[in-house]
């Protein structure tokens, strides 16, 4: 569901995704909360995983009606917003956002034309604890900069600070802000100008809690030709103007020992003074202030700091309270030579190339970038074909290897037939999950590679299916329609359907592996035009049928397969306790999503499934009453299947126990930076526990005694972000890095050397390799 | 040993006097530098008196800061560590971070981060408990000062000029520490001996 909500009440700036709604007044960001997506993405899992179950009914048909709900609240949603808009339009840059800050860059007007002098604002919203500082930052920090540019001819005013406040830290004395911090400044257009202009401003700043971080980002703000009318903006501005110090209309003085002399109408009342120097060195930051009151003056006694010279004009923003407990803030300067401080707005040379806006810009530019439409292809072809050698597909190798056993001995054409409609049926379903993918992302929906064993309903179904595939091959049942006998299986029916089937079954389980060269592919795939996707899925699809096709080409292949016989059911028992052991890992990985709650389910589920197999393997035995028998077992089939569309939603945020690792910490984007701000190296793996080539790098590369040792010795933070739940922020990373799916291993070099992604099968040398050890 | 109530008050009233005092007791350029002895990394004892005679230089440490980092990335504090350290000078690396703060070391931990910046203080000194730091009025990291042969204090300040954690800025910045380093080296007096240091807060225990 979508939901309005008040920026000033969600310090959490992380997890802002959605659409800015220009001119609401009031800054509310359209948001998205994740469960109910997460009900809309199951809802079109288990459309998609009955369409796979039951193979006839189109998948579209259940999401379109998902899909269509969601374009009608938007176009609600849209509505609304243009119902609660003021007459203003709004003017305001997109955002940079951190766990820290979340910073634009504002107009005060909508419009301007040549000649114009435009009110612009960095403006700063700054999560609680966190501080920037004043032009004169104190004992410590530094102050923001801004580079502005503007058309040539232009100029540029000081900013107009706002009344910092004066934050004491042991021996160290600061002077901040704090909260929701507005820097405006001017900017005069030169005349004989036309048509909209563009301003950017590439800004930087320093945030400090505990620790300090610098920030930087590029902002751009396009105002339309024509005669300005506020923006909606203007009201922060107007707040701005009644936070910036006042000027006293007194006459200030400073002696050579450093005494601030204000004299004047009320100077005599003050009771309390605090003054925060401009300049640094002029006073000593830290020291005491002792305010001494005489007839019509003041005198604030100060500490000369190190460049203190009372020929020159000491200046600075004075707090004052008075008799009748009213408190100020004061511009007070004494008469001198005025001290040369350098420009926080700078106009940025008329040649300097413009930047591009780094808020939107991923931190790294993505793989899939300058990858070719015929270079994605080939790349997805050679990765179906691989993924014929990653585990997740052994178990449907197992019911093909009996096909082909079975096979053996037939006619050509048979062979060719049945090869066929495996490919058929690997291709089609290649072709439903590009359509599917594409589905949810045209409605906004974040999905990847493997999405949908991120639906605890979805693992519970292939847990269910791959049990009753197994239960079939153990022979308590028989496939078909005709029921002939109990021993009929699914891989053995000589019908097309049957190696259809086997396709499309071989697509789904392999979708937790990913295999070398399928991650640019995919991602590449998602974000090209449909056509370029569809393609690409089709190569990917054609990759892992090729063995296959072989059968249906190359006429020699079928004949030197071993003859039929009764080796046959042997291997077909055998070959039930693969798919038993897949049911079993499927079950582990909803302990790792669902918690215990979810296996419950899931035995339960498996447990029906058992009875409903035997209940039909005895109709189909010939048993008196076969119809009654029949019956029953639909029965408790149908109560099974109420079972899986009841797995209980994914349990808790952390990670997953089969994830969390006592030497890794958690994937979070704040702590990513600031290790990076400071210049440390880290080490992201993101992972699932469904993911069964993420697990394999674990054993085999990332938890080896020579990587753990060489991340502790080299300092390596090690991160871990754990996809096995649907979770936005790991999908942007994937998405930052051109990947669509996991795994995607990202080492970040110390020296803030740009990031370097590993291959998806890792070995311990490649890991070592890479991070230089 | 024992005080009547009241002394008692009378002593601690005077302590507390005292404490802002102490808390903002930076020691005076021209004056004698604070004394102080410290232990470090290798859990050596080290102390100004026992440093008489040479040139001394002081870096307030914290590998977590941006400034530092801006320092140590480019390798130009490690040149000025070398280039001092040839000349004769003895560089003492300072840590004042307390326990669970940003930029506390122990001294395994100061050992193998000093050879992964491939740095060559005389000594890293680990203070913990923000002694020295805050005997040298210690700001921001990285704070610099220079001792003279005499034992007075004859530079406090930037290292810098320009206050920015970007390393492009370090050529284009006067180098305050580098040129106080080489005249109190050549026996000079340093022309510019109080400049403003910059970089993030010292991270002291509270």
């Amino acid at each position: 569901m979508w939901i309005l909500r008040d920026m000033k009440d969600e310090p959490d700036h992380e997890l802002l995704t959605g659409v800015r709604m220009l001119g609401s007044p009031n800054h509310r960001v359209l948001t998205q909360t994740s469960p109910r997506r997460d009900v809309c993405v199951s809802a079109a899992v288990t459309a998609f995983t009955s369409w796979l179950t039951l193979l006839q009914e189109p998948m579209t048909r259940k999401t379109i009606p998902c899909l269509t709900m969601r374009a009608t609240l938007i176009r609600l949603l849209l509505l609304l917003a243009v119902l609660t808009q003021s007459p203003a339009s709004a003017l305001e840059s997109g955002a940079v956002v951190s766990a820290r800050a979340t910073v634009t860059m504002v107009s005060a007007q909508d419009a301007a034309r040549a000649g114009d002098t435009v009110d612009l604002a960095l403006h700063l919203r700054l999560a609680e604890g966190w501080h920037i500082y004043w032009m004169n930052p104190g004992d410590a920090g530094q102050p923001p900069r801004i580079e502005l540019y503007a058309p040539a001819g232009s100029s540029v005013s000081d900013l107009r600070w706002p009344a910092p406040k004066r934050h004491v830290d042991g021996p160290v004395t600061t002077f901040i802000h704090e909260g929701d911090v507005l820097l405006p400044f001017s900017v005069t257009l030169p005349a004989g100008l036309d048509g909209p202009q563009t301003l950017t401003a590439k800004a930087g700043w320093l945030v400090c809690k505990d620790i300090c971080i610098p920030e930087e980002g590029v902002f751009r703000l396009t105002l339309p030709a024509g005669v300005a009318t506020r923006s909606a903006e203007a009201l922060l501005f107007d707040a701005a103007r009644d936070a910036l110090p006042g000027m006293a209309d007194w006459q200030a003085a400073v002696s050579a020992d450093g005494v601030l002399t204000l004299s004047g109408p009320g100077a005599d009342a003050i009771v309390e003074a605090d003054l925060l120097p401009a300049d640094w060195g002029l006073v000593e930051h830290g020291a005491a202030q002792t305010l001494t009151v005489a007839d019509g003056s003041a005198a604030l006694a100060l500490q000369p700091g190190a460049a203190f010279d009372p020929a020159r004009a000491l200046s600075g923003v004075l707090h004052v309270r008075d008799r009748d407990g009213i408190t100020r803030a004061l511009w007070v300067a004494t008469p001198g030579a005025a001290t040369q401080r350098a420009p926080v707005v700078l106009l940025a040379g008329g040649d300097a190339p413009l930047p591009a806006p780094a808020g939107l810009a991923p931190a790294a530019a993505p793989v899939a970038d300058g990858f070719g439409f015929a270079w994605a292809v080939l790349f997805a072809l050679a990765g179906g074909l691989l993924l014929n050698l990653m585990p997740c597909v052994f178990p449907v190798l197992a019911i093909k290897a009996l096909s082909f056993a079975r096979l053996g001995g037939h006619a050509q054409r048979t062979v060719r037939a049945q090869s066929l409609a495996y490919c058929a049926g690997v291709v089609t379903t290649f072709l439903l999950l590009a359509g599917v993918l594409l589905a949810l992302r045209s409605a906004g929906l974040q999905a990847g590679w493997g999405f949908q064993f991120q639906s605890p309903v979805f693992v519970t179904a292939m847990a269910a299916l791959l049990f009753v595939i197994g239960l079939n091959l153990s022979g308590v049942f028989g496939f078909g329609s005709g029921f002939a006998s109990a021993g009929d299986t699914l891989a053995s029916r000589p019908g097309l359907s049957g190696s259809f089937f086997t396709g499309t079954l071989a697509v789904v389980v392999a979708t937790p592996c990913t295999a070398p060269f399928m991650g640019g592919a995919l991602a590449f795939a998602l974000a090209a035009p449909a056509a370029q996707t569809v393609a690409v899925f089709v190569a990917m699809g054609v990759g892992l049928a090729l063995p296959y096709a072989l059968f249906a080409f190359v006429p020699g292949l079928a004949r030197r397969m071993p003859r039929p016989g009764p080796w046959m059911d042997r291997l077909k028992q055998a070959l039930a306790f693969p798919m038993y052991a897949a049911a079993a890992w499927l079950v582990w990985v909803l302990s790792q999503q669902s918690g215990a709650d979810g296996v419950l389910m899931a035995l339960v589920v498996l447990l029906l499934l058992a009875l409903a197999g035997w209940l039909l393997g005895v109709a189909q035995s010939g048993a008196s009453s076969a119809g009654a028998w029949r019956t029953g077992a639909l029965l408790v089939a149908l109560l099974a299947a109420v079972g899986i569309a009841r797995a209980p939603e994914p349990a808790g945020t952390g990670p997953s126990a089969g994830i969390a690792a006592a030497a890794s910490e958690p994937y979070a984007p704040a702590r990513l930076s600031e290790l990076r701000a400071t210049g440390r190296p880290v080490f992201i793996n993101m992972t699932a526990a469904w993911c069964v080539t993420c697990l394999v790098n674990e054993k085999v590369a990332l938890s080896t005694t020579g990587v753990r040792q060489a991340f502790a010795t080299r300092g390596i933070t090690y991160m871990k972000g754990d996809w096995t739940r649907s979770d936005p922020l790991i999908t942007d990373f994937l998405r930052q890095h051109g990947r669509d799916g996991v795994p995607l291993y990202v080492y970040f070099p110390p020296d803030g050397a740009s990031p370097a992604v590993l291959p998806q099968i890792l070995t311990e040398q490649i890991v070592l390799d890479r991070i230089g050890s | 040993m024992l005080f009547s109530p009241r002394t008692s008050r009378l002593l601690m009233s005077a302590a507390l006097a005292l404490l802002p005092a102490a808390a903002l007791a930076a020691p005076k350029v021209g004056e004698p530098a604070p004394a102080f002895t410290g232990v470090d990394a290798h859990g050596k004892t080290v102390t100004l008196s026992g440093l008489a005679g040479k040139t001394v230089v002081l870096e307030w440490m914290n590998d977590g800061c941006p400034y530092v980092v801006k320092w140590y990335r480019s390798g130009e504090m490690q040149k000025l560590q070398r280039d001092a350290t040839t000349k004769g000078a003895v560089w003492l690396t300072v840590a004042s971070s307390a326990p669970g703060e940003q930029g506390h070391v122990d001294g395994e931990t100061a050992l193998r981060q000093t050879a992964d910046r491939n740095a060559s203080p005389t000594h890293f000194v680990l203070d913990p408990k923000g002694t020295i730091g805050r005997a040298y009025g210690a700001q921001v990291t990285p704070h610099m000062y220079v001792i003279a042969p005499d034992g007075k204090l004859a530079y406090m300040g930037g290292i810098d000029s320009i206050a920015s954690t970007d390393p492009a800025d370090i050529p284009k910045a006067e180098p305050l520490a580098r040129l106080a380093i080489n005249e109190v080296l050549d026996g000079k007096p340093v022309t510019k001996p109080v400049t403003r240091a910059y970089g993030c807060s010292v991270k002291y225990a509270n």
